[in-house]
Order: C-alpha cells, then sequence, then structure tokens
C-alpha cells in the first residue's frame, strides 16, 4: 500500500517536473522579442543552415540537383536539426539554471523528478527545432524540387522511426546534462559540440561507407544512423547507403528501439553518477563564469 | 561653492518609462526620483536613509553614471556626471550590497586584482591594497580561496574589500553591510568611520535602511521616500525635532482594526504592524497625556496591552513622523489584515 | 603627454587584468581540452567526407580543414566576446566595470586576448591534426602574405565583435538570440567550408564585409595558388582587411559610446533579466 502511494506521488511529481519545465522552457526560449523578429529568426537559421549543404554539393555537381545523393544529404541534414536542439536544450539548463539564473540549488531541494525536469527544459527546443525542420523540409521541395510526398510517404515506418529518434536524443541529451552538472560553463555549448561530432558518425549528409572501417563501426552503434536511414527510407523510399541496404525496414526499427534502451540505460546511471558526485563536490550551486 | 562639495544635485529626477503589452492597464511611468537637492561635503560621511523603493539605488547609480538623470543635474567632486564620466570614474568607486560578483573560479585575490588593473593601480601597490583590504574584513586566510567556494557572507565582504582599493575620492555604499553577521557588520562599520576620519577630503555616501547603521555612522543624513529627500540635517537634529514630543512602543494582543489610532487626539505619528501572536504599535505623541486615550482604545477593541516602553526619538521615529509609516513596513497599509 | 601615458597605461593593465581570468580559468578547468579539440576535428572531419562522398577535387580537403580551424576564431568572436557584456551584465560585473575609469575597448580586448590560448589550441589542432589525418597539402606562396593576411583577418573581426558587443549594453537576450542568428549565415555567406566565389559576384561581395570572407579566401589562395577559386586579387582582399580593420575599430569606438549613452539614459545598463 504504502509502496503503490509512494509510486503515485513519484508519477504526480514527474508529470508536475515535465509540466513547469516544459513551460518555463517555452517562456525562456519564445519571450525574448516580438513575434514578426522570432518568426525571422526560425525562419534564417534553418534556411541557412541547410544552404552550406546545398552550396558545397552544387560547387562539385556543376549545379545538378537530380542526383540521388542529393535528397539523401537534404533530408539527413534536415532532420539533424532535431539533433543540436534537443542535445543543445538540455544540457545547457543545467548551465542556465546553474550560472544564469541561479536557480539549480532550488531545483533540487523541491521534489522534482530530475530527469523529467530536463526533458521538460528540452521540449522549447524541440518546438523551435521541429519548426526549423519543417521549414528547411519546405524549402527543399518548393526551390529544390525534392522527391519527397508527405501525403504518401510510409507513415507506418516513419512515426514510430520518429519519436523513438527523438526519445534517444533527449537521453543522450541528459547523458551531455550530466557532464556539464561537473564541469566549468566553458563546456555551455556541449551539446552543438557532440551534434557536431555525431555528425561525422551517423551517416547524417553522407553515407557510412565513405567512412575508414574503424569509424563505420562506431557509426553502426549509434542510435541516429538507424534514426536517419528509417526516416529517409520512409519518405524517399529507398535506402542511398550500401552498408545499410541489407537491412530491413522492421530490423532498421528494432536495432533502433534496442540502441536506444541501451543508451537510455547508460544515460540514466551516468547522470545519476554526475548528481552525486556534484553533491559530494557541492558543485549543485558553482559559479564557473571567467 | 559647488568645489568644496564632494557630491550636488539641482533638481535632480529620474523617471522610468514603463512598457505595458497591448490592453494591460496601468502606469507608463514610474518616478524613481523627483526633484532632489543634495549637498555632500568633502570629508563627510553622508547617509541616505529611505525604505526599499525610496531611490536611494538610483541616486547612486546617477551619481556613480550608471545611469542619466530626466531632469536636473548632478555633480561629483565638482564635474557634471552627465558632460564628463570619465572623470568622474577617475574618483569613485562603489559598493552594493547583496550583490555576489567576481568569477567563481578566481580566487579572492584574483579577482580584486582584476579590479585593481581597471584603475592602473601597479603591482606593489595593489598587492599591498588588497593584503591589507583582506586583513580588515577578515579574508586574510582566504586570499587563495576560490569564489565559488565562498558563503554569501564572505562573497559580500571581499566585494567590500574591492570598493576600497583605488583608494576613491568620494566612496557610494549602496547597503554595504545587507546579508552580514552583526559582528561583520560592526568591523566594517567601524572600518569605513575611520577611513573617512583618517583621510581629510575622502567622502562617503551611504545608503542604508538600518536607521542604527545611519544613526551611528553617518555625520549627516537625508531622509529618502519615494523619491524625494524629506529632511536633511545630522542625526542629532533631526531628531530634536521630536524634543517636545513623546515616543512610545506598545505591544498588544492581536488587534482586528488600527484606523481608529491615528484619529485619537493628542497623536501626532502612528505605525502599527503585526508580528508574531502580538501587535507593535509606534506611537509620536504630542504629549504624555495622550497616552491615557491610547490604552483605553486598546481595551475598547478588545486588546490587552503586553508591554509599554517610552523612548528617545530614533531615526526611524523622525521617519515615521515625516512620512507616516515605518522604514520596514510595506507599501500596503499596515493596518490591513489579510 | 602625461595624460596620455597615465591613459596607455590604464589600457594596458586593464586589457592584463581581464585577460587573466579567462588564462587562469581555463587552467583550472581543463574539460575544454576534450572539447575544444577533439569533437570540433570531427565535426571538420564531417564536411571533408562529404566532399569525399561527392567526388570532389582534393584541394575541398584543404579548404573544409582551413574553414574548420577559422571557425575557432569566428566562435571566439561571437561567443567568447561579443556575447560576454551579456554575461557580465547578468552577473552584476558589468557595472562595476563601467565605473571604472577605463576604455571598454580595453575590457573587450582583454577577453578576446584571454580567450586567445584556448581559440588557437583548437584552430591549429583542427589544422594540424586535419592534415595529418586527411594527408592535406599545403604550399604556401608567400608566408608574409599569409601572416598579414591572417593578422589583418583577426584585427577585423575582433573589431567586428566588439561592435556586436556593444548591443548587449543595451540589449538582453534578445542582442543574444541575433549573435544566435548570425552563426549559420556568416558560416554560409563566408564560405567557411565552400570556395565564396561559388556564390556569385554580388554576394561574395557583400559577404565581403564580415572580415573572415576574404581572410579565408585568401588564404585559400595563399595556399592552393592554383586551385583557380579566388574570388578577389590576394593583394585586393589584403588591403581590403587592412581598411575592415580600421573602419571597424572606429566604429567600434563608436559604437561603444553611443549604445552606453543611451542604455544609461533608459536605466538599462543594469537591468538583468531582460
Amino acid at each position: 500500500m504504502a509502496t503503490q502511494v509512494l509510486q503515485r506521488e513519484t508519477w504526480r511529481e514527474s508529470l508536475r517536473s515535465l509540466k513547469v519545465a516544459t513551460w518555463l522552457g517555452w517562456q525562456i526560449e519564445s519571450n525574448w522579442t516580438d513575434p514578426f523578429l522570432f518568426a525571422v529568426y526560425s525562419l534564417i537559421k534553418p534556411i541557412a543552415g541547410a544552404m552550406i549543404l546545398v552550396v558545397m554539393y552544387l560547387v562539385v555537381s556543376g549545379g545538378q540537383t537530380g542526383n540521388p545523393i542529393f535528397p539523401y544529404i537534404y533530408l539527413g541534414n534536415a532532420f539533424y536539426i532535431y539533433v543540436g536542439s534537443v542535445l543543445m536544450g538540455i544540457s545547457y539548463a543545467i548551465i542556465d539554471d546553474r550560472e544564469h539564473y541561479g536557480v539549480l540549488k532550488y531545483i533540487y531541494v523541491s521534489p522534482i523528478q530530475v530527469y523529467f525536469y530536463l526533458l521538460g527544459r528540452g521540449v522549447a527546443r524541440t518546438l523551435t527545432g521541429t519548426i526549423a525542420v519543417i521549414i528547411t523540409l519546405a524549402f527543399g521541395v518548393v526551390v529544390f524540387k525534392l522527391p519527397v510526398n508527405f501525403l504518401a510517404m510510409n507513415h507506418a515506418l516513419f512515426w514510430p522511426v520518429f519519436l523513438i529518434g527523438l526519445v534517444g536524443l533527449a537521453l543522450i541529451g541528459i547523458l551531455l546534462a550530466g557532464v556539464t552538472l561537473i564541469t566549468a560553463r566553458h563546456n555551455y555549448f556541449i551539446g552543438e559540440a557532440v551534434a557536431g561530432a555525431l555528425y561525422l558518425l551517423c551517416g547524417a549528409v553522407f553515407p557510412l561507407d565513405v567512412l575508414p572501417k574503424f569509424l563505420q563501426y562506431i557509426g553502426l552503434g549509434l542510435p541516429m544512423t538507424y534514426w536517419l536511414e528509417g526516416l529517409r527510407r520512409a519518405m524517399l523510399g529507398t535506402s542511398a547507403s550500401p552498408l545499410l541496404a541489407p537491412f530491413s525496414n522492421e530490423t532498421i526499427l528494432i536495432i533502433l528501439f534496442s540502441s536506444t534502451l541501451l543508451v537510455g540505460l547508460i544515460s540514466l546511471s551516468f547522470y545519476r553518477w554526475c548528481e552525486r558526485r556534484a553533491k559530494e563536490k557541492g558543485l549543485i550551486d558553482m559559479q564557473t563564469m571567467y | 561653492m559647488s568645489q568644496m562639495l564632494a557630491v550636488k544635485t539641482e533638481n535632480l529626477g529620474r523617471v522610468y518609462q514603463i512598457k505595458r503589452k497591448r490592453g494591460e492597464s496601468g502606469p507608463t511611468t514610474l518616478v524613481a526620483l523627483e526633484g532632489v537637492n543634495l549637498e555632500v561635503r568633502q570629508g563627510e560621511l553622508f547617509g541616505l536613509l529611505g525604505p526599499n523603493g525610496a531611490g536611494k539605488t538610483t541616486l547612486i547609480k546617477i551619481l556613480t553614471t550608471l545611469l542619466t538623470p530626466t531632469s536636473g543635474r548632478a555633480f561629483v567632486d565638482g564635474i557634471d556626471v552627465v558632460e564628463n564620466p570619465q572623470e568622474v570614474r577617475r574618483r569613485i568607486n562603489m559598493v552594493s550590497g547583496g550583490e555576489t560578483c567576481g568569477y567563481g573560479l578566481l580566487t579572492v585575490e584574483e579577482n580584486l586584482w582584476m579590479f585593481t588593473q581597471f584603475y592602473g593601480l601597479d603591482f606593489k601597490t595593489a598587492r599591498e591594497r588588497i593584503q591589507y583590504m583582506l586583513e580588515v574584513v577578515g579574508l586574510a586566510d582566504r586570499a587563495k580561496t576560490k569564489v565559488y567556494h565562498l558563503s554569501t557572507g564572505m562573497k559580500q565582504k571581499m566585494n567590500f574589500a574591492r570598493g576600497f582599493l583605488n583608494d576613491p575620492q568620494i566612496l557610494f555604499l549602496d547597503e554595504p553591510t545587507l546579508g552580514l553577521d552583526v559582528q561583520t557588520s560592526r568591523i566594517l562599520r567601524d572600518f569605513v568611520k575611520r577611513w573617512v576620519r583618517e583621510r581629510p577630503g575622502k567622502t562617503i555616501l551611504l545608503t542604508t535602511h538600518y536607521m542604527v547603521e545611519a544613526d551611528e555612522l553617518c555625520d549627516r543624513v537625508a531622509i529618502i521616500d519615494q523619491g524625494r529627500i524629506l529632511a536633511c540635517d545630522t542625526p542629532a537634529n533631526l531628531k530634536k525635532r521630536l524634543q517636545g514630543a513623546s515616543v512610545f512602543k506598545l505591544q498588544t494582543t492581536p488587534l482586528d482594526t488600527l484606523e481608529h489610532f491615528k484619529q485619537l487626539p493628542g497623536v501626532t505619528q502612528f505605525a502599527g504592524h503585526r508580528r508574531n501572536g502580538h501587535t507593535e504599535l509606534n506611537f509620536i505623541l504630542e504629549d504624555e497625556n495622550a497616552l491615557v486615550k491610547v490604552l483605553d482604545a486598546v481595551q475598547a477593541k478588545g486588546g490587552h496591552l503586553l508591554s509599554l516602553e517610552k523612548r528617545e526619538p530614533t531615526l526611524e521615529d523622525v521617519f515615521i513622523h515625516l512620512v507616516g509609516r515605518g522604514l520596514s513596513d510595506e507599501e500596503s497599509p499596515p493596518e490591513r489584515i489579510l | 603627454m602625461k595624460n596620455f601615458q597615465r591613459e596607455l597605461a590604464v589600457f594596458v593593465r586593464t586589457v592584463m587584468g581581464r585577460a587573466y581570468p579567462r588564462l587562469i580559468g581555463l587552467q583550472r578547468e581543463r574539460s575544454w581540452l576534450f572539447f575544444e579539440i577533439f569533437l570540433p576535428l570531427l565535426g571538420t572531419a564531417a564536411f571533408v567526407y562529404i566532399y569525399r562522398a561527392l567526388g570532389a577535387k582534393p584541394e575541398f580537403t584543404g579548404f573544409v580543414v582551413l574553414g574548420g580551424a577559422m571557425t575557432a576564431y569566428w566562435m571566439n568572436v561571437l561567443w567568447s566576446m561579443a556575447t560576454q557584456f551579456y554575461w557580465e551584465k547578468e552577473t552584476g560585473n558589468l557595472a562595476l566595470y563601467l565605473i571604472a575609469p577605463t576604455s571598454r575597448m580595453a575590457i573587450l580586448l582583454g577577453m578576446a586576448l584571454g580567450g586567445m590560448i584556448s581559440t588557437t589550441v583548437r584552430a591549429l589542432a583542427v589544422l594540424i591534426l586535419g592534415s595529418l589525418v586527411f594527408r592535406v597539402t599545403f604550399t604556401v606562396s608567400d608566408w608574409g602574405s599569409l601572416g598579414l593576411v591572417f593578422f589583418l583577418t583577426l584585427v577585423a573581426l575582433y573589431g567586428m565583435g566588439m561592435m556586436f558587443a556593444s548591443a548587449f549594453l543595451l540589449y538582453g537576450r534578445e542582442a543574444w538570440h541575433m549573435a544566435n542568428l548570425l552563426q549559420e549565415p556568416v558560416f554560409l555567406l563566408s564560405g567557411f567550408y565552400f570556395p565564396i566565389k561559388s556564390l556569385g559576384f554580388w554576394i561574395s561581395a557583400v559577404a565581403s564585409l564580415i572580415p573572415i570572407t576574404l581572410g579565408l579566401d585568401a588564404m585559400r589562395q595563399i595556399l592552393y595558388p592554383q586551385a583557380g577559386w579566388g574570388f578577389l586579387d590576394v593583394r585586393i582582399e589584403t588591403l581590403t582587411l587592412a581598411i575592415l580593420s580600421v573602419v571597424f575599430l572606429i566604429a567600434a569606438h563608436r559604437m561603444l559610446l553611443w549604445l552606453e549613452n543611451i542604455a544609461r539614459r533608459e536605466g538599462r545598463l543594469t537591468v538583468r533579466g531582460q
């Protein structure tokens, strides 16, 4: 009975933590300017990001976008926006709360469920990331005639892959949040830095086959590799990666799910360890600006 | 005349614009200072006494060139703060209470050294002054401690030490003992007094809402409320204003309403507020005879007297006399019971 | 003359004083070594492999490695200098800087120089390791020109950064987000990962206002004299960078004064959480 009550209380706290953190994250992300400027910001950033790769491609291809590698690059780059947004959104929340607003200690003395709090803080960046992804995809379809039909794509594959992938990203974000909990604020960009590094390893904008063998193996161990592959297959109907082509859609989904589960276990355990270390060393309210 | 003055303000005013969202009602301006005329002589330890939100910090910000006035003028050491701020900065420093500025990863000594460089101090002078000030504030044994390991009070001590490092002509102390324990506050107050006495020509402008601090330290005190200077004189002269009056402090069992006390004959000023399980009433009476009526009024409202104290007027009584409420009272009338 | 000497002494001491926390902070917490060396290298490598997947010519790998190295300076200007006044304001240090009788540019220069170690470590790591791993060979046609272009690029870039920094005297998070907004467009328009000539003349000309654009282009031309991807002649680009250096430093000085005055008038110098 007491266990049941405790479980119910924990769930209530979890939902409350998630709700408040989501609201807080949105307040921080969205109320810094008027809606027009916010719209301009939301439009320019993703399109500029997409255009870097487009120009790189056009320089080499001499202006041709008919090569099947182009939609591979474009789609991968578009969805990869989520990686930076989610990882940064969750990991940066620790630095923001600790060093900027000085409230992390108060959060830790309150009965919140910290994982749900961090997830909630990441929701706002995920939402702004979604806007950026939609804009990027729309830009690609309209300007570069990307062969994507949102209505006719494989929804049965797309949505499970998409959602599991987002959960995986959130869990990696929690792992990075653990790192920021025990390091100085000069690692405020850790989310973006790690996203930049993973850009290399998960076949975001080029097939894994291009990489040296040892990097291919690392790539094959990352959930994002299967996430992006699954999304491409759902939207384009084909795989442009000879390394991943032998895997069926179901296999991609299973590997994505299992690797996400594993990453989740590692992330949550690591965060707990970082938390313990932070409490032992008195780092929860440290100030590290210089 | 203005050259003998460390600080002079002429009809100084500061109005803030308040941005409201569409459809949101309320005032669009906030008058932080209005018609402030102040003269602080060189060598004075001058106090600015007032409750929270009175305009003390706004005045300090104008005098330290962080804010421009919307009307009037201000001079520090004879220099216009708007026309020539850089020249003003060479002569001043500021300590704000409750601030925890500094860099967490640096030691106390390193933080202080960094600020000495902004004033162009050579290494030897900087080191000597840092060592001296750390001794004064009791942080000598923490010189090599990283700031993020310090308690809030220690950070404030470090901040206090920083204010004296460039040996300023005029030092602005904005509630410098906020958040410090009694013993430390006493040590710092003693140092402030000594610093001014030992350095003829050096001036301190101190803002506080602790009337004990103002009473103990200041040569002269200006009382400020809602952006206006209400009085400016030595603490003794200010208290003399109430010389003929009788000042009483009563503690009673909790009373529902307090409004009627103001209307009692012989009551010049009154301030009351609820404390833990009792009501505290402060009266300034024309003479002692009015006390009887006060006691009758307490009884009539069903209250019982717990204690009665006659005392010498304090600066807070002067404040109540001028404003009609205490230094620590909230904006809302004390008799409003929630 | 005495006044000038005194001002110069204060300027130099301020630069040293403000650089010191940066130098010491890096020593005291060294996790940045991993995040500033290893991860940026992986990020740069991604762009190398993009070109390899597309079958680009070998010099494009060199373009990417150089661009990846220069990214370090752009990020330092944007995040460790331009937006730094925002953090100083939020932590209450800005007011203490502003009441000190010293130049705002000295404070910013101190921040920039203090951060130069980690920035240069990152840039060198990407350049050296990137060249080794991807077997990039540079043929330096003129070391003097290369050094001059690099120096002028940094001066102009940091001058531009000081201009951005002045915005934070008046604004808060809005300016921070604007700085964030600049990241990708500058990566695009400056040609960090591709030759700027491919954007066409007029876009390249406008983009040349960003010092890194011409700096990168000139350095690429010096390192790959036969590649044929240069936008303008190296001498014209060097001269333009010199002009931009002077213009941006003067503009920075003016903007710092102007915006500080506006912020003092509006009471926003010490407002936190804007």
